[in-house]
């Protein structure tokens, strides 16, 4: 290959907005532990749904973050966002002003549902009263690209900027995408993905996908890799990673907390969850490449763990077929069952997950989930103290994307 | 919708300023920058024309096509209200 | 070893022509094919007028279960893409489809879908709590971004990276450019790249009523999209695709293929300025463009047309002009540049790949399109808009700019045959 992969990107910050936790180290906390938050809907007009769980974030107040002039021009997806940037920067040790020069920092990030309630509420005016009610912000605030546009703005960031509009495995891609940012030569990216899929018109949206799970009871609503696995649980939030040139992170003293490695995606067909098991066996045999990983390096897998039992068999026969007998060795959590899949945010919190966990050499249990009826290590109940030097993130989307990526434990705090 | 209010005060439109655009600004100190661009105030053009919408639909009339031009406050007031008094 | 990226296909789905052929014929005769919207009823919004396609699933090849499952925003990629498929000559059965790769960008996705159920769920705007089972059984597909993908993956078997890209009115510029680095860089040989936008609904018609972007110049609508005229009054909605097999130069030459021309470069900035706000200045276009040029090699004075955004609005006109003399200097004065949406409109998402798919067409036919209803100069917008007649000119490089919503600035080169070897 040319050289030119996510190798040798740090990753200096880390901000999250999860149903379980505010920030970083409460949503540690909680993952460590193997509490689950998933509940009833809560949300005003969702309560008649048959999508009866989700993964809400409670006590978020965007007013007490973000100024008011940023609030009415953007959706809560946004809100998540924003926050989870701050909170990453702040984490990276950077400030807009830190930069060298404005165009040295990027923005990325994956979007999969957009802004559903601020949509909502336009196209209630629009049909209800009359196109005149449609406000001014309806052309920005719905749209994908809206948070890494107002990111952008609100920090003053003009490196390179995208946005991968994508399923779940979207989450993986846009980090990938911003560590080939950094290879090129920007010296920053704030990269990540914050979802807001819970309002009534994106609850009956959601409502299609034949993998949505409508069990009633919290407990039993999200089991993968059990015989009891009934479907996915849709949760809101995200997170958002600074990641930055290595080298340049050193130069500056900063805390790396882990690297990007390696990086590979394959797309198998929506809903083709018995061919997801070849897709992503590539996608893992890629990430490996790139990182130049053997398999029998990879400390800990963070599943995609869909809970589908075709889906969950497909992840672990991939994992055997793409690490060969380590793959039936290798300590795999989930530690979504407790929190829900926030659709492209999903895989951005397990990669926070992820990093935390080889900081703090424990595995998270994947909480609620019993009994497992495939041949993996699955960690349940308890946290797995191990020595944790390289993780293995997987995702997959309901469109049919597969992606893996690798991480490398930090060197730790500059001495 | 008809409406008895034909003036739009300054208190108004702070008000419209903050539910609009998210711009708090207090009318005294509105009434005392009445020249001072709306960009000091941290209003945008989106956020104008916001307010001359809710203007528009408060009143059941179009005002003119320069309302969202104006750069500060008076300019802005002294056209709207020359439009709803005259029933322009 | 570089890896150099080919255009070898090209498809396109437009309004005035379906087809590369009657998209070509449109452009280099310099119609107009802006008219009163008839795919809804606009009465009462400000501006109701718009660039439709005259679109016939069935009888451009789609499948009856297609055409009810999909939005028209797929039905468009999904013919486009079968052109570019057919042009390019790849027989993708026979291709290692881990290599190949989908890159394809839209704004707005499966917007009017959604408004369209969003009416079913909520008697009309009168509910919030919308009630599902009035609900199409495919509406999750357009709620999901990646289903554009993620159908034109399925379609060709390409099972490599597969992405949606949705940066404003530069995904399809976006896109585009992802696909050039996915190749260079050796993730895929191959790649399907566009963008698709079917955005003509009230919903959207109405947000941009809201910010006075569109023309409400409803009288006269075939010359209502006027870039870089004194007499512009903004942007004329636009729908369609295009989409574009590129291709690693070495698997192309190796097959024999056809090369329209190759991809020289491609960046993207924000402004961090305003979500659709410009500067006077252009900065952040012309570094934009800078670094384009500085990837492909290619010095500014070697430019020899410049595909404009040119919306119609006047801060666009403007800022954008001062972005390409900002690149290229003097030389700026001597580069055609013209606005191809004077004459298909502005299709958000979709329209940055339709104007690439423009300029190789440019390229290979060695005519600059013409900017449409240009009459009246803007003093503040004195470049070469190649008003309303095609052009014969001696084309190498091409350059396209886009800037959107969000403050997305993106630039792509296109160099041809001859401009390669000039290399």
């Amino acid at each position: 290959m040319s050289g030119r992969g996510t190798r040798h990107t740090a990753v200096t910050g880390l901000g999250v907005v999860a149903p379980n936790g505010l920030d970083a180290d409460t949503y540690w906390k909680s993952v460590k532990e193997g509490a689950s938050v998933l509940d009833r809907i809560t949300r005003e007009g969702c309560e008649h749904l048959p999508l009866r769980v989700a993964g809400e974030v409670r006590g978020f107040d965007p007013s007490a973050l973000i100024e008011e002039t940023f609030l009415v021009q953007t959706d809560k997806f946004t809100h998540f966002a924003l926050a989870a940037a701050d909170a990453a920067l702040q984490d990276a040790g950077l400030s807009s002003s830190a930069a060298d020069s404005p165009y040295s920092v990027g923005v990325v990030t994956a979007a999969g549902s957009g802004g559903g309630e601020f949509g909502q509420r336009e196209l209630q005016k629009l049909w209800g009263q009359g196109s005149r009610f449609v406000g001014p912000y309806q052309s920005i605030a719905w749209f994908y690209a809206a948070s890494t546009g107002q990111i952008s703005i609100r920090k003053g960031f003009k490196g390179p900027c995208g946005v991968v509009a994508s399923d779940e495995a979207g989450g993986l891609d846009a980090v990938a995408h911003a560590a080939r940012a950094v290879h090129r030569g920007t010296e920053v990216v704030v990269v990540g993905a914050a979802e807001a899929p819970l309002a009534p018109y994106s609850g009956v949206c959601q409502l299609g996908y034949p993998e949505l799970s409508t069990e009633a009871d919290p407990d039993r609503a999200y089991r993968p890799f059990t015989a009891a696995a009934c479907g996915f649980v849709p949760a809101e939030g995200g997170a958002v990673l600074v990641v930055e040139d290595l080298e340049r992170a050193r130069r500056r003293d900063a805390f790396v907390r882990a690297t990007v490695a390696g990086h590979a995606a394959t797309f198998t067909g929506a809903s083709r969850w018995d061919r997801s098991r070849e897709g992503l066996a590539h996608a893992i045999r890629g990430a490996l490449d790139e990182a130049g990983c053997a398999p029998e390096e990879i400390d800990v897998v963070f599943a995609d763990a869909m809970g589908i039992p075709e889906a969950d068999r497909a992840e672990a026969l991939a994992l055997a077929d793409a690490l060969g007998p380590h793959g039936t060795r290798v300590p795999v959590t989930a530690p979504k069952t407790g929190i829900g899949r926030s659709y492209c945010g999903a895989p951005l919190l397990d990669i926070v997950a992820a990093v935390q966990a080889m900081e703090h050499g424990q595995i998270p249990p994947t909480p609620g989930v019993f009994d497992i009826c495939h041949d993996i290590d699955l960690v349940t109940a308890r946290p797995r103290p191990a020595e944790l030097r390289t993780a293995l993130v997987l995702s997959r989307g309901l469109m049919g994307s597969n992606a893996a990526l690798v991480l490398r434990r930090g060197p730790g705090p500059a001495r | 919708m008809t409406t008895d209010v034909t003036e739009v005060t300054v208190e108004e439109l702070a008000a419209l300023m903050k539910k609009a655009a998210g711009v708090t600004v207090d009318p005294q100190e509105l009434e005392r920058r009445v020249d001072t661009p709306f960009g000091e105030f941290g209003l945008d053009s989106l956020g104008l024309l916001g307010i001359v919408g809710e203007l528009e639909n408060r009143h059941g009339r179009a005002l003119p096509t320069d309302a969202e031009r104006c750069k500060s406050p008076r300019a802005f007031l002294d056209l709207v209200n020359g439009a709803l008094t005259t029933g322009a | 070893m570089t890896r150099r990226v080919a255009v070898t296909g090209i498809g396109v789905v437009a309004p005035g022509g379906i087809g590369v052929p009657a998209f070509w014929d449109l452009l280099s005769n310099g119609r107009t094919a802006t008219r009163g919207i008839t795919l809804f009823d606009p009465a009462g919004l400000r501006s109701r007028i718009a660039a439709e396609c005259d679109f016939d699933p069935l009888a451009h090849g789609l499948d009856i279960d297609v055409v009810e499952r999909a939005d028209r925003y797929i039905q468009f990629a999904l013919v486009a893409a079968r052109e570019a498929v057919a042009d390019s000559g790849v027989d993708f059965a026979a291709e290692d489809p881990w290599r190949v790769a989908v890159s394809l960008g839209s704004a707005v996705g499966g917007t009017t879908r959604l408004e369209h159920d969003y009416v079913l769920v909520s008697e009309r705007g009168q509910r919030w709590d919308v009630d599902h089972r009035a609900a199409e059984p495919q509406l999750h597909r357009a709620f999901s971004p990646s289903t554009l993908a993620a159908d034109v993956a399925e379609r060709f078997g390409a099972q490599g990276p597969v992405q949606t890209v949705s940066t404003g009115c530069t995904s399809g510029l976006d896109a585009v450019g992802y696909a050039f680095h996915t190749i260079e860089e050796g993730r895929a040989d191959l790649c399907i790249a566009g963008a698709s936008d079917s955005p003509i609904s009230p919903i959207t018609m109405a947000c941009f009523d809201a910010i006075k972007a569109t023309s409400p110049n409803n009288d006269d609508p075939e010359h209502a999209s006027r870039p870089f005229d004194a007499q512009r009054d903004g942007f004329v909605m636009g729908e369609g695709a295009a989409v574009l097999v590129l291709e690693e130069l070495e698997h192309a030459r190796a097959r024999g293929a056809h090369i329209y021309c190759e991809i020289g470069g491609y960046a993207t900035f924000g402004n961090a300025y305003h979500m659709t706000g410009l500067t006077c200045e252009g900065l952040e276009m012309a570094r934009a463009i800078d670094d384009t040029l500085d990837h492909a090699r290619v010095d500014p004075t070697e430019i020899d047309y410049v595909n404009a955004h040119g919306s119609g609005t006047r801060q666009n006109d403007r800022h954008e002009t001062a972005a390409v003399k900002k690149s290229l200097g003097a030389h700026a004065y001597d580069t055609p540049m013209s606005s191809i949406k004077s004459m298909v409109g502005h299709s958000l998402g979709a329209i940055g790949a339709i104007e690439v798919v423009a300029c190789v067409l440019a390229l290979a036919r060695q005519v600059v399109p013409p900017t449409a209803n240009y009459e009246t100069p803007d003093p503040e917008c004195d470049l070469d808009y190649v008003p309303r007649t095609a052009r014969p000119r001696r084309l190498d490089n091409v350059l396209s700019v886009g800037s959107g919503f969000g403050g997305f600035q993106s630039a792509v080169l296109l160099t041809g045959p001859s401009g390669r070897r000039r290399r």
